[in-house]
């Protein structure tokens, strides 16, 4: 890694990384200060669920919310979360290595003694932070409001908070490493963004379809999406650690693909 | 200092550089002549370890361009031809980034560039004004006193002011023993620096020849006005090449002879005479005829 220009690729980004990380704390805060006045029209609220198909219920893991950590599971971690993350993920990926390649800045980065090796690390190293902060803010609000807003009978254990979080990391870990794949690959910004922001789109679908039409519930092995379940780990049912490494093992291998064949392709510079 | 051998790469719609050779020595400084979309930039290119040659190889100072890029690069300063700098920086920004990625931690020589080149460092990059970029692209190829400068077009944006000072800049640097390789498509910018100089057109060497070889089969255009309808008539009459007339006005055309040109015009009662400045492709054009006569 470089640390001249690490430092000044987080000086540039830092804004964006603070914004979805605020963003992000603020949106789990709100959902979190909802709860109790779901939680006191909770039949209510389960006899209107029963309007609505199993399946469509089942896609929008809203099978269960009793307490808080299932009903944050659905509300956030479920939806929004994913969708804050994914833009995120495949922007900054395709901001740290397509777009200085397409406007030709990268001609800069690769004038002085330093690797494209090294570059690549770095640029990687900026992503990898940037999602490290929106998810310590993000863990650091939900726990917070948590704390103050939920009552004893209803609170989620700390450990499960945690791993919602932590393999929520690891989700976009894995999705930003194939981003940063697409971004190492293309010259063009545009097409790099459409190619990892589709592919994102198509394995977000693919999980939700699996989830509604039982018949193709295959779809779901193909797609890391699937490795995410908050609403079981808040139940305490999901297999965290196998789910954690396949999505660690992505990563890893997205990443060094990435660094690997940027060093040996042909840049337009 | 720097060695291409037989560098080609040919892309999909046809163009590109082919067999590419010439060598700079160390402590020369070397022009590299060509049109726009000669493949000068492509050659440059290559020497930053951009791109993998299809065959032939480019070496600065021992290391291979391509498969040692990292070494190669470490030897030089670059000046890329079209500045894109990242956003959301001030030209400090940049600079302190570029020298921590140079490995220096001296200020001393970019203090002294600034000051010299007359602009605020502190101004953000994207109010920058196109002459101003190019003066911190500049301070960034020289602050780190690298043996071997590589300086696409240098002095595109600049005022006639900025590129005598630049003209300066160079000439101390070859004072200290420094290599460079300089690609423009204009003539007098490499000619006031140059030992030698390359042409290259379509993608292929044309010639690699000592400046003052070059200079002396450039043909120079004068433009001279008269005072006299019969001097006009005289000077027709003269072993001058005469081009154009036009009432008093005469177009001469001078090659390496202007001793005879000056003995002539003396003998007329001259009202304005200007140089045009002959450009590159007519250059070429030269070369190819003095080619053929040579044969």
């Amino acid at each position: 890694m470089n640390f001249p220009l690490y430092k000044q690729m987080m000086k540039s980004n830092i804004k964006l990384f603070l914004g979805f990380g605020l963003v992000s704390a603020i949106y789990v805060v709100l959902m979190t200060s909802l709860f109790p006045l779901f939680a006191d029209n909770l039949d209510e609220m389960e006899s209107m669920m029963e309007l609505f198909p199993d399946s469509l219920l089942r896609a929008l893991g809203l099978e269960a919310f009793g307490n808080y950590g299932q009903f944050i599971s659905a509300e956030y971690y479920g939806l929004f979360y994913l969708l804050i993350l994914g833009v995120f993920s495949v922007m900054s990926a395709v901001q740290l290595l397509a777009k200085l390649v397409d406007r030709g800045s990268m001609a800069y980065l690769l004038s002085t003694r330093i690797s494209r090796v090294q570059i690549a690390f770095t640029q990687m190293m900026v992503l990898l932070s940037g999602l490290i902060i929106i998810h310590v803010l993000n863990f650091g609000g939900g726990l917070a409001a948590g704390e103050l807003l939920i009552d004893e009978q209803n609170a989620i254990a700390m450990k499960d908070f945690f791993q919602i979080n932590f393999v929520g990391f690891l989700l976009f870990f894995a999705v930003g490493g194939y981003s940063f794949l697409v971004s190492s690959l293309l010259n063009d910004e545009r097409s790099a963004l459409a190619t990892a922001g589709g592919l994102t789109f198509l394995f977000y679908g693919m999980n939700m379809i699996g989830k509604i039409v039982t018949d193709v519930d295959w779809l779901r092995n193909i797609t890391p999406f699937s490795l995410y379940e908050p609403g079981k780990i808040a139940g305490g049912d999901a297999e965290v650690w196998t789910s954690s490494l396949i999505l660690t093992g992505i990563g890893i291998l997205a990443y060094t693909l990435a660094i690997v064949l940027f060093r040996h392709r042909n840049l337009p510079l | 200092m720097i060695r291409i051998d037989n560098l080609t790469r040919q892309f999909p719609n046809g163009k590109g550089i082919f067999n590419v050779s010439f060598e700079v020595k160390e402590g020369e400084v070397f022009g590299f002549l060509g049109p726009n979309g000669s493949g000068k930039s492509t050659t440059i290119r290559h020497l930053l370890g951009y791109m993998k040659p299809q065959k032939g190889s480019a070496v600065i100072d021992g290391y291979d361009t391509w498969k040692n890029q990292a070494k190669a690069r470490g030897r030089i300063g670059y000046l890329p031809g079209e500045i894109a700098f990242l956003e959301g920086m001030t030209g400090s920004d940049f600079l302190d980034m570029m020298a921590g990625m140079q490995g220096i931690t001296d200020k001393s020589k970019r203090t002294s560039l600034i000051q010299r080149l007359q602009f605020d460092p502190d101004t953000p990059i994207r109010k920058m004004s196109k002459g101003m970029k190019q003066k911190v692209g500049i301070v960034a190829t020289f602050m780190h006193d690298p043996d071997v400068y590589i300086l696409d077009e240098p002095t595109s944006g600049l005022d006639p002011l900025m590129q005598k000072l630049f003209v300066e800049l160079v000439l101390e640097e070859k004072e200290k023993g420094k290599t460079f390789l300089m690609s423009s498509h204009s003539f007098s910018e490499i000619e006031r620096t140059c030992d030698r100089a390359a042409i290259i057109r379509n993608g292929e060497i044309v010639t690699v020849k000592d400046i003052h070889e070059l200079q002396s089969m450039q043909r120079k255009v004068f433009d001279v006005t008269l005072t006299r309808s019969e001097d006009v008539e005289a000077m027709k009459e003269s072993r001058l090449s005469i081009k154009k007339t036009e009432g008093l006005f005469v177009r001469v055309e001078v090659q390496g002879d202007f001793d005879n040109f000056i003995h002539e015009l003396s003998k007329y009662s001259v009202k304005n005479i200007s140089a045009g400045t002959q450009s590159l492709e007519q250059i070429f054009m030269d070369y190819y005829d003095a080619e053929e006569a040579g044969s």
